[in-house]
């Protein structure tokens, strides 16, 4: 098992920093599976994590100006590492000026990710600050735990308002409540509500807009069906929402959730380089 | 004592409280003829942080209330003691205050106990902080720069720079240094997962040091919390932080000298304890106190005593002369007192030997000149690393009853002032 990467360009640097923070920000340990075009930050839907799960696609060639990568053997050439993005994120944040960044999986009395950072120097040769970041190496028999997440069936899709917005919302309705209800139409309207003995509060968007969904055998969704008018509700978990919210530095070019109707509701972040999806659960 | 701080200053004096404030929550507000001293000691004797500033820093600084005592006799020292949580308020926000305050004055009120802070504002407002202080002795470092086989100076930007890379909660540090290459990195305790927390190793060139002189390749670790504060401190000065340092399990000092202003940071340093060969020497501080009857005793040895400065690491010799007198007891298990040949003078640095095995001695004083070392007892570690914490100095001139299992630090000592007055000895303290 062999892995190698080096980011040269700054705005890379940059870039792989904030997605690395969104995902610090959403779990506290997680897993990293390399292949040889692609990185994935996986969350599995364990009860460990509050049910929720994520699933964050990234292009390596859109990042790394070198990636070499030998998984575990030639038929299974991928690598499954767990760690705690918090560390990635931490060796990253002084990293932003630095000329390179070359990060490599090494064996320093544990598995460890090591983070090579060259940073400009006065003197003739540049500084070098080195993280050693200890990762466990997920073995193959487990890998069917990690396996991406199919698009549920859902009963209403929509465009998510401003995310800024919708982030303020929530945080002052977090103050008020444990739960929020996350409701939407296919009529580009959705409701937050939060609803307690003392007080309800209730924020209106609208004029969203409804994503086009196709289903794989090409026939027009169970959507259509749908009366438009009529709300697809989830009650889900307020601090759960605005961790998403809040801790989201990707900015989205399109930002989306399905609502599956008193179970699960399914966000998508999408970005030209990153893809990000969060599924948090309905409570009951 | 009055002194008044100019409005442009006051933001350094502040910075300085700030710094002082990360070491302890009290601090010893020490002035002398040359200037004024705000010393702290951490709570388990592991670091010691010294600010000095001279009497050109201020727009006006007077040592005693009646101008004759400066001149021929020496005022009593003020042996005062603020807690950080009441001073630290009058000095929180330094914006506004260098904003806003044109000039504040400091007197001390010796028979109410008072020290007094008169902030003068904008617009004719007074802003006047009376805060108590209680009676203690000032204690020091003592500790030898020039002893230091290893010594680089490095812009304080740079080396803020260079911590910045270590997370904010990352205790302690370690510096590797070879003629060749100098390496920080984070330390953890054996007991600590190593696959659970994450390493950070900085490899930097010589070149990037305004001064490099390594003596002794060596490896020493310290508390980089405690350092952060002389760090914030050096950067408001933009000075060069001096870093002195020997082998492990002798302290390490960074300091900072100005025209003005002399800073200086001491800090125990990780002892291995498996590599020790004979006798480790802990950072030893001695009382700056008055000590009549030792002078009395000892005035043929008042020459000995160099003028101390606020940093007092001129006791070189003594030092060396103590050594010959402790190296041999320190393989031994003895409970007998020794007697040390020479006697100790103003000022002397006891060095104090902590072994594993070696018990608590405490030995009695004579006119004679015994000295009484306390030896700090060490139960038997699996963990084969202790901290060296700084030994005040532990000098009496009473006897004092043995007393085993505590780490015994304090004991009245004698000043260690400039003058040496023999024929006019001023009360007892």
């Amino acid at each position: 098992m062999r892995f190698r990467a080096k980011i040269v360009d700054v705005a890379c640097l940059n870039h792989f920093t904030r997605v690395i923070n969104t995902i610090a920000k959403l779990a506290k340990t997680c897993t990293l599976r390399l292949t040889v075009d692609k990185l994935y930050f996986i969350l599995t839907d364990k009860v460990a994590n509050g049910g929720v799960s994520m699933w964050c696609e990234l292009s390596q060639g859109n990042f790394f100006d070198e990636f070499q990568m030998e998984g575990v053997a030639a038929e299974h050439n991928e690598i499954y590492l767990e760690l705690t993005p918090e560390n990635l994120s931490r060796a990253l944040k002084t990293a932003q000026n630095a000329k390179t960044v070359k990060i490599k999986l090494t064996n320093k009395h544990c598995p460890c990710l090591t983070v090579a950072v060259e940073l400009p120097s006065l003197s003739t040769s540049s500084r070098i600050v080195t993280h050693d970041i200890p990762v466990g190496v997920i073995p193959r028999r487990l890998w069917n735990d990690f396996r991406e997440p199919s698009v549920p069936d859902f009963d209403v899709s929509i465009y998510l308002p401003v995310l800024k917005t919708m982030k303020s919302v929530v945080e002052r309705m977090k103050n008020l409540s444990n739960c929020i209800v996350l409701e939407a139409n296919l009529n580009g309207e959705m409701n937050l509500k939060i609803e307690t003995d003392l007080v309800s509060v209730t924020t209106h968007f609208k004029g969203l807009g409804n994503p086009p969904w196709v289903s794989e055998d090409g026939s027009q969704s169970s959507t259509q069906d749908r009366d438009p008018e009529s709300m697809a509700e989830a009650r889900i978990d307020i601090r759960k929402l605005l961790q998403l919210l809040a801790g989201q530095q990707v900015n989205p070019t399109k930002a989306l959730c399905n609502i599956v109707s008193k179970r699960i509701v399914h966000f998508i972040l999408l970005h030209e380089e990153v893809s990000l999806q969060y599924f948090i659960p309905a409570l009951a | 004592m009055k002194c008044v701080i100019g409005g442009s200053h006051l933001r350094v004096f502040g910075r300085a409280i700030h710094a002082i404030a990360r070491i302890s929550d009290e601090f010893w507000f020490d002035p002398n003829e040359k200037g004024l001293a705000l010393r702290s000691v951490n709570s388990s004797r592991s670091a010691y942080a010294c600010v000095f500033f001279s009497s050109m820093f201020f727009q006006h600084y007077c040592w005693t209330a009646e101008p004759e005592l400066c001149r021929k006799k020496r005022q009593l020292p003020l042996m005062c003691k603020l807690v950080m949580k009441s001073v630290l308020p009058v000095f929180r926000c330094l914006n506004t205050l260098e904003r806003n305050v044109e000039k504040c004055n400091i007197y001390t009120n010796v028979n109410e106990c008072h020290i007094t802070f008169k902030l003068f504002c904008k617009h004719g407002i007074v802003k006047t902080h009376n805060l108590a202080f209680h009676e203690s002795e000032p204690l020091q470092a003592v500790f030898s720069r020039h002893m230091c086989p290893n010594v680089l100076k490095i812009q304080s930007r740079l080396l803020t720079d260079i911590m910045i890379h270590f997370p904010t909660c990352q205790e302690e540090v370690t510096v590797a240094v070879t003629p060749m290459k100098v390496c920080f990195k984070s330390y953890t305790e054996e007991e600590i997962d190593f696959s659970k927390t994450m390493h950070t190793k900085i490899h930097l060139n010589p070149d990037e040091f305004d001064y490099f002189q390594i003596g002794v390749d060596s490896e020493v670790t310290f508390c980089l919390k405690e350092l952060r504060g002389l760090l914030a401190f050096a950067e408001a000065t933009s000075a060069t932080v001096s870093i002195h340092f020997d082998v492990s399990g002798k302290p390490i000092a960074f300091s900072i000298e100005d025209m003005m202003v002399e800073a200086s940071f001491v800090l125990a340093t990780l002892a291995d304890i498996e590599n020790r060969e004979s006798s480790q020497q802990s950072l030893c501080l001695s009382q700056r106190q008055k000590r009549p009857t030792l002078m009395k005793a000892h005035a043929h040895n008042a020459e000995n005593v160099s003028n101390n400065s606020a940093d007092n690491d001129d006791n070189t010799e003594t030092i060396a002369s103590k050594k010959p007198c402790w190296t041999g007891r320190a393989h031994s298990n003895t409970e007998s007192p020794v007697e040390c040949s020479k006697p100790l003078s103003k000022g002397d640095i006891i060095p104090i030997i902590s072994k594993k095995d070696v018990n608590l001695e405490v030995l009695d004083m004579s006119a004679a000149g015994d000295i009484k070392i306390v030896e700090e007892v060490e139960p038997s570690y699996s963990n084969q690393y202790k901290f060296h914490s700084l030994f005040f100095g532990a000098v009496s001139f009473k006897e004092q009853d043995v007393i085993s299992h505590t780490l015994h630090s304090l004991a009245t000592a004698s000043d260690v002032e400039d003058d040496v007055d023999n024929e006019q000895l001023s009360q007892v303290v």
